[in-house]
């Protein structure tokens, strides 16, 4: 119950709901415009954040650059599975997508030398042997920079989960402007085009596989981006972070949202992060009578009817058209 | 091969099974011209037109259009060259507007690629234009008071006039229409055949047609094309056509009286 009323909880749950939010926004490019419905987009969260430690642990890159190249590994990644996959239909592919990201968590589990392995980041060799194996030597100034600001309007409340969640929510911000005009342009109308029949674009001239696989790159980037504020906000990486579980909290935010918008989407992203973080305290009664184990069943079960009561009540998400819905 | 012709497909086969749905057809369309193909069902009139247009892969044969072979394109490279189609029973993108549906036929649009995202002034100049044009093709078929609605809430023979319109968007040489009279009434075929006709003079378009019966391709077409069981049993004038053994045959008596 402590906890429950500890402001800086809500801090680190806020930035941890903006981290799902970016995630997120990368399936929306990808299944709201293009109706290219990816469950495997966990995967370029470990490509990037992966990328990045071992650049930075294993040969001393700067880290800004290496984020680079994880968000470029990430996209490599999508542009792959893309690539291999994207010929297959609809519900094929999808089904190929899990076993993408299930493929990189695999390689990144049993590549010890390389990737530590099971114990994660902590086992990257790294580049001076006895050097701690830290990827966030360059970050925890900045970020430390970022919270002295911040005391000055906060003063003691500002901690390093404050400013996390401030750099997570403007970076979200930038993200759904640039988004949001994107799918504003004309590349985007095909796109919502190729959602319905593949047929009508390419006999008006569109490369329908091509625009699919923008699409599906464009959303890798994304999914690039959160990787690396991930790996930032735990310090560590561990291969199961990134479990198929962790696709589907993105595919839950964009569902509330209402998947042909993103102007939903932050909102939906800290609804979903309240409502994932705040059920830990369900400790009161009647949970009381419950021990902790069976809590633990019980929140999952409450955070599944909540979202099964909200699609009853409003299929088409927050911010969702429903005459899109009904159109025949 | 004459250079007067925009389309020519030679001993053009393919099969699906055991079935053989076009086996062997040859035909041609003059530049400028209306040529209509027609054929009793099941006689591979569609899948002609799947071959043209690149839908589906052909086993032997060429299609050469304004003298290239194209047979081994896909269709969107097929589009590029200026020869567009329409789908039987029309297709619509029913959560896209009428007037996107339209401009979705725009030709070389900017903001069709990633990069123009960082050119917005050439994206919206162009968006407008194509706006502009999009608003006078669906005023020229008569369905512009639906301009801002859903797609889907067309009928059947609005939706005809929408992929009509949405084809002409992307200005081709040539026209490939699949039955784009069945199912519509008098009154909207009437108006159908003055906006082919007004397009036929304007720009020299070439068309090609499947229906199912002749009365309706008579007046309108140049020349006919008579299909069964995948082969091309008769190719004349309409007139020509119209007292031929062979084509009464194979409707086997189906085949309107005229009135």
């Amino acid at each position: 119950m402590i906890a429950f009323i500890q402001p800086g909880f809500w801090v680190f749950v806020l930035a941890m709901a903006g981290i799902y939010g970016i995630f997120s926004l990368g399936l929306q490019v990808q299944y709201g415009v293009g109706g290219i419905l990816n469950f495997g987009h966990v995967g370029t969260m470990a490509l990037s954040s992966y990328t990045m430690a071992i650049l930075v642990i294993s040969y001393g890159v700067n880290f800004w650059i290496a984020s680079l190249c994880g968000v470029a590994v990430a996209a490599l990644g999508g542009a792959f599975l893309g690539l291999t996959t994207l010929r297959l239909s609809g519900d094929y592919f999808s089904i190929v997508s899990i076993a993408f990201s299930e493929i990189v968590r695999y390689v990144i589990f049993n590549s010890d030398g390389f990737t530590g392995g099971s114990q994660g980041s902590l086992n990257i060799p790294a580049k001076v042997e006895g050097d701690y194996p830290t990827y966030t030597n360059t970050w925890e100034p900045f970020i430390g920079w970022v919270k002295d600001r911040l005391a000055v309007i906060f003063g003691d409340n500002a901690d390093r989960d404050m400013a996390m969640a401030l750099i997570v929510w403007i970076t979200l911000g930038i993200l759904l402007i640039i988004v949001g005009r994107i799918e504003r342009m004309p590349w985007a109308r095909v796109l919502r085009a190729t959602r319905e029949d593949d047929d009508v674009p390419a006999a008006l001239g569109k490369n329908v596989f091509q625009f699919r696989l923008q699409a599906v790159i464009l959303g890798s980037v994304i999914g690039g981006i959160a990787g690396i504020y991930w790996a930032l906000q735990f310090s560590l990486l561990s291969p199961d972070d990134f479990l198929t579980i962790v696709t589907f909290y993105g595919w839950m935010i964009l569902i509330l949202s209402g998947a042909p918008k993103v102007k939903g989407l932050p909102i939906a992203a800290i609804f979903f992060g309240f409502l994932y973080g705040g059920t830990r305290f369900f400790t009161f009664w009647p949970f009381s009578i419950l021990d902790s184990s069976q809590r633990a069943y019980i929140r999952i079960m409450i955070i599944g009817l909540v979202l099964i009561f909200l699609m009853l009540k409003r299929p088409q998400g927050l911010f969702g058209k429903r005459e899109e819905m009904v159109l025949e | 091969m004459s250079n007067n012709l925009i389309l020519d497909v030679r001993d053009i086969k393919v099969h699906f099974g055991g079935v053989k749905a076009v086996d062997g057809a040859t035909m041609s369309v003059e530049r400028g011209s209306v040529t209509s193909v027609i054929g009793p069902n099941g006689a591979g009139k569609t899948t002609l037109f799947n071959l043209i247009s690149g839908a589906i892969a052909s086993d032997s044969g060429t299609v050469a259009f304004n003298g290239e072979e194209i047979q081994n394109l896909h269709p969107h490279q097929i589009a590029h060259r200026g020869m567009i189609r329409t789908f039987q029973g029309a297709k619509v993108i029913k959560r896209l507007s009428v007037v996107e549906n339209v401009m979705l036929g725009g030709q070389k649009n900017p903001g069709e690629r990633l990069s123009g995202f960082f050119n917005p002034r050439a994206r919206s100049r162009y968006e407008s234009e194509s706006r502009e044009r999009a608003m006078s093709l669906l005023k020229q078929v008569g369905i512009d008071r639906f301009a801002e609605d859903y797609a889907g809430i067309l009928s059947g023979g609005q939706r005809k006039l929408l992929d009509l319109a949405r084809s002409l968007m992307a200005q081709p040489t040539m026209l490939l229409l699949d039955e784009p009279f069945a199912g519509v009434n008098p009154t909207l075929v009437e108006k159908l055949l003055e906006v082919l006709n007004s397009l036929r003079q304007a720009h020299q378009l070439s068309f090609l047609l499947v229906e199912h019966d002749l009365e309706t391709v008579m007046n309108i077409s140049d020349r006919v094309v008579v299909m069964a069981e995948g082969k091309v049993i008769a190719d004349g004038l309409p007139n020509s056509i119209y007292d031929n053994e062979l084509v009464i045959d194979a409707y086997l008596g189906t085949r309107k009286k005229k009135s």
